[in-house]
């Protein structure tokens, strides 16, 4: 064997060994390596000796019980990991000059790593462009970004939750009738992402949207809406919610005029099973875990500790069905407590313990 | 300005310490908010004093000082301008658009004078309250800016992100900007006759004669429609550093400017009933809310507890500026 071709042996098992690495590196679960266009993250190359600072933009805090669920699991396993001398979370409240900003500030304190949840698919771009210019790996998640040279990237599939919500309403509808549609936040890429699943979904059937509208995601929009809607033509063979506090809120509305409760999509929150094993009408759960602000914050760990990460994973779960809802649902916590977590016990029972 | 009859000899002084009758209003407490909080982060934190976070702050000051100036000159008359977020969000849609640079920047500034225009007129002319004329605008603007671009994205011109984010002789282009917008704001508020009969117009309503300015003479209707033409402007140039900086169109970036702006004015020392204020007041009320920001986020204040320290600390700055009001 030649130098060059035992050189080129070399590097394809090096090659190999990385992607042995990178798939052994468990992020969350049900988080997986993107099956097409990956790549991956060298072993060591950025490998980084404790202690470290970790510092992470997140899109929007107090936005609804979900959203301060991520703050809660990120900080939870930060806290947790002795290495993590300073962990710094800055909240951009939706703001995307807000984030603009942030990352800066961020930036400007030299952090190991750099975790961005974007607020939208341009708020981080020249924020991930100067950590990286800076020598600071990013990683990016819950949310997509134009610019593709951050260092590792987790994403929910939006339309994938979308569509798991409408494949189940077609499958209970047999392809036909009328349905609401309970949006999210206008212009919210998330929301926009998940409507495409709904219209994948629906492509080819004969099911009409009669009403649709925004709720935001939270209850109190979501009972107007609901209500809104009953008013104006009570007559709907299913509804897409896009949340599980809209969902909580438009089967409220159809309980209080008595009238019966169709096919409505769930997602996994304690309240909303709570809801639905008790009244037992037909749902689905698509799952969006706060917990992958965690699985954030362990890729994070996993490049300072020099593990081989791959570029790109994806979370596209399938949908629950009621017996594993029963499994999750708690009586003794509140209905803000979201599922899968992996908050521990005394902290799910300080914060959501009733 | 006189003092009320019987003031006592250390009152008066006082007052005119704190600037109490001042008709630039009371921008001193903003100025020692600014100085204890400098000191304060100097002290605690290791990278606030660093040329980039200088450089950090100054470019996340700037489009608030930018819109900020534009507000106080609606406040200075009495007014008040919720449409100009919607206008910055509109800038940002626009220069997100397929055109040329030529174009587009133009007809920023074209749509953000049109939409002033229409507030001044509807103000003037239809006796809208200013309140309900410029939140029914911000609620017509931003649903165009959501028709022109639906979603964040797209790409703005290069010379768009070039001028606010380049640097020329090694001088970082916001430096230039702060000059440039400071120069302007100078001349139209404390440098022109028209700035002069801003105070007038405001002073008179202020005052319970809302009148006094027209029976002095003074072109109150015009000058009130170029109030809001300005305003727009300005929040039009604002939206045009924003989008330099996201180097895209947001429908939505501009949400938080409208309550920022009139906050910034307000703890910069002008009076929301009109008639007092000042530039510099309003400039540092901006530095202010930009320098807390930054300072939070070094001083790695917890996401949960940010928002709670801004409110305390700008009521703070408001409950040290108990200022007497024009004529007392």
């Amino acid at each position: 064997m030649t130098t060059q071709r035992m050189a080129a042996a070399a590097l394809f098992a090096a090659l190999l060994g990385s992607t042995a690495l990178a798939q052994d590196v468990n992020l969350m679960a049900g988080v997986e390596p993107r099956p097409e266009g990956n790549s991956v993250v060298a072993a060591g190359a950025f490998k980084t000796e404790a202690p470290w600072t970790i510092a992470m933009s997140h899109f929007g805090v107090n936005a609804n019980t979900w959203t301060v669920q991520t703050a809660h699991e990120a900080q939870g396993i930060a806290n947790a990991d002795a290495r993590i001398e300073n962990f710094i979370m800055l909240d951009a409240n939706f703001d995307q000059a807000k984030q603009v900003a942030d990352i800066e500030d961020l930036i400007a304190q030299n952090p190991d790593v750099l975790i961005v949840m974007p607020v939208t698919p341009t708020s981080a771009d020249a924020g991930i462009q100067k950590a990286i210019d800076a020598g600071i790996p990013v990683v990016v998640h819950t949310g997509r970004t134009e610019n593709q040279n951050f260092t590792v990237d987790i994403q929910g599939g939006a339309e994938n939750f979308g569509r798991v919500m409408g494949d189940f309403l077609v499958d209970q509808l047999g392809g036909e009738g009328k349905i609401w549609v309970l949006r999210g936040l206008p212009s919210h890429p998330e929301d926009i992402n998940r409507y495409n699943g709904l219209v994948q979904s629906l492509e080819g059937t004969s099911i009409e949207i009669t009403q649709e509208d925004y709720g935001s995601w939270v209850y109190d929009l979501g009972k107007s809406l609901c209500e809104t809607f009953y008013l104006n033509d009570p007559d709907v063979d299913g509804i897409w919610s896009s949340g599980a506090d809209m969902t909580r809120a438009c089967v409220d509305v159809l309980a209080e005029f008595g009238a019966d409760i169709p096919p409505i999509t769930g997602e996994g929150n304690n309240g909303f099973f709570g809801q639905w094993l008790e009244m037992g009408y037909p749902s689905i759960v698509a799952e969006y875990s706060p917990s992958q602000a965690a699985a954030g914050v362990r890729a994070a760990v996993a490049l300072l500790e020099g593990e081989a990460l791959h570029k790109h994973y994806i979370y596209e779960p399938e949908g629950w069905d009621a017996a594993k809802a029963a499994e999750y649902y708690r009586d003794d916590l509140s209905a803000n407590v979201w599922w899968p977590t992996e908050l521990p016990e005394e902290t799910l029972q300080s914060l959501y313990g009733n | 300005m006189t003092q009320p009859t019987g003031t006592s000899r250390k009152t008066r002084a006082a007052n005119r310490l704190f600037g109490r009758n001042s008709r630039q209003g009371n921008w001193w407490a903003a100025l020692l908010i600014i100085v204890m909080t400098t000191i304060l982060l100097i002290a605690t934190t290791d990278d606030f004093a660093t040329p980039r976070n200088a450089s950090n702050l100054l470019a996340q000051a700037m489009p608030l000082i930018i819109v900020a100036i534009g507000q106080m000159i609606v406040i200075v008359l009495a007014g008040m301008d919720l449409s100009v977020g919607s206008v910055m969000s509109l800038t940002t849609a626009i220069l997100a658009l397929d055109g040329a640079p030529i174009v587009l920047i133009p007809l920023v500034f074209l749509a953000a004078a049109a939409i002033g225009l229409v507030n001044g007129i509807a103000i003037v002319r239809l006796n809208v309250h200013p309140i309900i004329a410029t939140l029914s605008m911000q609620f017509i603007v931003l649903g165009i800016a959501q028709l022109l671009r639906p979603v964040a994205g797209g790409s703005v011109p290069d010379v768009v992100v070039n001028v606010v984010t380049g640097a020329f002789l090694g001088i970082p282009a916001p430096v230039f900007w702060a000059v440039a917008v400071v120069a302007i704001g100078w001349k139209i508020v404390h440098g022109s006759r028209f700035g002069l009969h801003l105070f007038a117009i405001g002073g008179g309503v202020a005052s319970g004669q809302s009148d006094t300015a027209h029976n002095f003479g003074l072109k109150d209707r015009r000058n009130i429609v170029l109030a809001y033409i300005l305003s727009a402007l300005f929040a039009a140039l604002a939206g045009f550093f924003i989008a330099g900086r996201i180097a895209s169109g947001d429908p939505g970036v501009g949400s938080q400017f409208a309550l920022d702006s009139i906050t910034a004015v307000a703890i910069g020392g002008t009076q929301l009933s009109g008639g007092v204020g000042g530039l510099h007041g309003t400039i540092l009320g901006a530095i202010l809310m930009a320098l807390l920001a930054n300072g939070m986020n070094l001083a790695n204040l917890s996401a949960f507890l940010q928002g709670a320290i801004k409110g305390v600390i700008l009521l703070l700055v408001v409950a040290l500026q108990s200022r007497k009001k024009m004529g007392l």
